[in-house]
């Protein structure tokens, strides 16, 4: 058995991994990446601007194929004929839920993990969330405050490049951003119509995305073709391949190691301390072993507890670090899926060029400045405007010259309003392994056990109410409210399962996202989450880990790890 | 300039300005290789001609080719062939033959032997009874990507298969839409200036 030492072992290459890597190179560590996936070469694996016509199934997707190997991957909106290569083969990567709590665990296994497909949001928290759980007497507290994140939200953002508009909210920080980008004419309509009737309660803005709109730290700004989740050959959203990646790699002290599986973690219980990884070649199904001075898991949310409940001690029986008990306990996913869609009258000369990446965004507006009866918390909406177009073809009467005619023309001027909401904390929902059945790599795989609570479906009851109201404030007609039912995981914002916390009894990681049992161990993706605010969660988890490494690299050098 | 090379301007931000359109055009040589035609697997001589018929009536050759040369015939074999399960293969091939029965009952001919003007006649009723059946306030603001067809409809299968194929084909997709896949430019509201619709 193998084994080679690290000053740094990173678990994961995706959005907080790529952040790891890079900060605690660029701070000198030698460190390894292991990432379960294959590698990707931008060069050849990037489709973005592969014509339509060249996919078998004109962007219908491989219906049969996917059915059989991708029947979850493909629930997510994200996933498409171009893409599908990025997410897991659900066949190798099974998992559990209740019978009557279904769970949809969407992943990525490859360099870069999910950020070459994610939604680039980019959204700072505030202290309205950071107290809630204080304040309300949920769950436990944040052992941090916005103006510990603050600084570090300003450095990732300064390294990542966010685009967007400051609104001066204090529910909704705003950043250092590059210039916004430019809305549509319905959405401007309706943010006039919302700051005229809603002044002072409500606001929309563009969405603040990491995707650049001016030349950024050697990347180029985007050409808007439309679909990031295929690829960008020229880095212009971010992602651990088109960004923190190449600089962690420029150090030279860095070394990626794609198909490696980690297995579980090495505890000495001489040291107590984590020693090294174990690791499973996805290739020849090897055991290797590599030893580190320091352990980053980054290998989100469900993947990096799996690791740890998988490597439980004598003085760990269930699951290393978790003697408070919570490891694994307490998953969130936003609840997504109440809004509303209407025709946005006007505007019927005037047109949309390129294809914008990214929304609008209706911050928070519930319980902000007043309290709000019926539920805690809040939610936030997503969405915006298009012109219909031939795709609604086939609802409409009609076929030959006039229809073909009218199909070349832009439709009307539609606009959707998307709500995401927060998820408490509940220690009933949790993951745990399911010993009696293994992954293609012989790894025990997870029961995921999750459902949502009264204040979750009380927040998407009012999404779609709140939503037409504003549709009706900029003279919408033919509005059409909706509720979805999604089961959670498909938000894509599980979080939660090691959580922070002053107290090593109540929780896993201390406020520095380093284990309260195992000194020289940090968990810095969406597991350490104490609670899940409303907002997009990965400008965070990038925050935190930046954070997390320099807090890291500073205890090596006082000698304390 | 290899690929390679243009990756490696891309990286320098010293060439950012000049990155221009033209370049980034350079990067559409991603190209996925799709087998040549092949034969239909699915639709017989006689389906074939009838859909490629029908098709190039609900999208014709006006100003710009229609269904047929964008071969809308081959994408609808294709999704027979690959992509419904039985029942719906089942439904769209008896609603295929059903065409011929209308034909036979109003001109006593199968549907490809009657003129434009006969044919017309047939579809619009088709196209009248599935305004009829379509369910009020169907229209979904999230649309899926695949949905499975209504129950039942032909015409709607056909009609929708029809668009797909034209659209996204090289044809539909420059000649007709104008689309690029590089735009020229982005601008969130403009007016729209020529035939090409402002894309």
């Amino acid at each position: 058995m193998a084994s080679q030492t690290y000053d740094a072992i990173v678990i994961g290459s995706g959005i907080t991994g790529g952040w790891a890597a890079k900060e605690l190179s660029e701070k000198g560590l030698r460190t390894l990446v292991l990432e379960a996936g294959r590698p990707i070469n931008p060069d050849t694996d990037y489709v973005e601007h592969v014509p339509v016509w060249e996919k078998r199934f004109r962007g219908m997707g491989d219906r049969w194929r996917e059915t059989e190997t991708q029947a979850v991957q493909q629930k997510c909106s994200a996933f498409d004929e171009w893409c599908g290569k990025f997410f897991v083969n659900d066949k190798e990567n099974p998992y559990t839920t209740d019978p009557d709590k279904p769970f949809l665990w969407i992943r990525g296994r490859q360099v870069g993990g999910r950020s070459i497909m994610w939604g680039r949001q980019s959204y700072r928290w505030s202290d309205l969330d950071f107290e809630a759980n204080q304040s309300e007497g949920i769950a436990t507290d944040w052992p941090i405050r916005y103006k510990d994140i603050a600084p570090w939200y300003e450095y990732v953002e300064d390294f990542i490049g966010v685009s967007g508009q400051p609104e001066g909210l204090p529910q909704l920080p705003d950043g250092k951003f590059l210039p916004p980008m430019e809305m549509m004419c319905a959405e401007l309509a309706v943010k006039d119509a919302i700051a005229t009737q809603f002044a002072g309660e409500r606001l929309m803005t563009i969405g603040r995305a990491a995707i650049l709109t001016r030349p950024h730290r050697g990347r180029a700004p985007c050409h808007y073709c439309g679909p990031c989740q295929r690829g960008c050959i020229t880095r212009s959203y971010f992602s651990s391949l088109n960004s923190t990646l190449p600089a962690a790699r420029a150090t030279g002290k860095v070394t990626v190691r794609p198909y490696s599986v980690a297995h579980s973690l090495i505890f000495d219980s001489k040291t107590q301390k984590a020693s090294g990884v174990r690791v499973i070649d996805g290739e020849t199904r090897q055991a290797l072993e590599f030893r580190g001075r320091i352990i980053f898991l980054c290998a989100s949310t469900l993947e990096s507890t799996r690791i740890l409940l998988n490597s439980a001690t004598p003085e760990f029986p269930n699951g290393l670090a978790n003697s408070s008990g919570e490891l694994g306990h307490n998953l969130m996913d936003h609840t997504m899926g109440g809004g509303a869609t209407g025709h946005i009258p006007g505007n019927e000369d005037r047109i949309t060029l390129g294809h914008r990446p990214n929304g609008i965004y209706v911050p928070r507006f519930r319980n902000v400045k007043t309290k709000d009866a019926r539920f805690v918390r809040g939610y936030g909406y997503q969405g915006g405007g298009w012109r219909q177009n031939w795709e609604h073809g086939a609802d409409l009467a009609g076929f030959g010259a006039d229809f073909k005619r009218r199909l070349s023309r832009p439709g009307p001027w539609m606009f959707t309003f998307y709500g995401f909401g927060e998820c408490l904390p509940n220690h009933n929902n949790y993951i745990e392994l399911d010993q009696a059945r293994v992954d293609a790599w012989g790894i025990p795989i997870l029961k995921i056990h999750c459902a949502w609570g009264d204040n979750e479906r009380l927040l998407l009851k009012d999404m779609p109410a709140a939503a037409a109201e504003m549709l009706a404030a900029a003279g919408a007609h033919d509005i059409e409210p909706f509720i979805e039912d999604n089961a959670p995981g498909l938000t894509i914002h599980e979080m939660g399962t090691a959580r922070m916390g002053r107290d090593p009894k109540t929780s896993v990681l201390n406020e520095h996202n380093q284990a309260h049992d195992v000194k020289n161990l940090f968990v810095t993706d969406g597991s350490c989450m104490a609670s899940s605010a409303c907002v997009n969660p990965s400008l965070t988890y990038m925050a935190l880990t930046a954070r997390a490494c320099d807090h890291a690299v500073g205890s090596m050098k006082r000698g304390e790890l | 300039m290899e690929r390679r090379d243009a990756l490696k301007l891309l990286a320098g931000a010293a060439m950012l300005p000049l990155l221009s359109r033209d370049t980034l055009a350079f990067f559409r040589e991603v190209h996925e290789q799709l087998p040549a035609t092949s034969a239909l697997k699915t639709l017989n001589p006689h389906q074939d001609v009838t859909i490629t018929t029908i098709a190039e009536l609900i999208i014709p050759q006006t100003n710009t080719p229609g269904a047929k040369a964008a071969r809308v015939n081959e994408f609808i074999d294709l999704i027979l062939t690959e992509w419904y399960d039985e029942k719906e293969r089942g439904r769209f091939l008896a609603g295929l033959a059903d065409v011929d029965s209308r034909s036979q009952t109003l001109f006593g001919k199968n549907f490809v032997e009657c003129p434009e003007k006969q044919q017309t006649e047939i579809l619009r009723e088709l196209d009248e009874e599935l305004t009829i059946s379509r369910p009020v306030g169907a229209f979904d603001s999230r649309p899926r990507r695949r949905t499975a067809p209504p129950e039942g409809n032909f015409f709607f299968m056909m009609k929708q298969l029809t668009l797909v194929g034209y659209y996204t084909s090289e044809i539909g997709f420059e000649q007709e839409l104008h689309e690029e896949i590089i735009p020229p430019r982005h601008a969130g509201c403009v007016p729209i200036e020529d035939e090409s619709n402002g894309r």
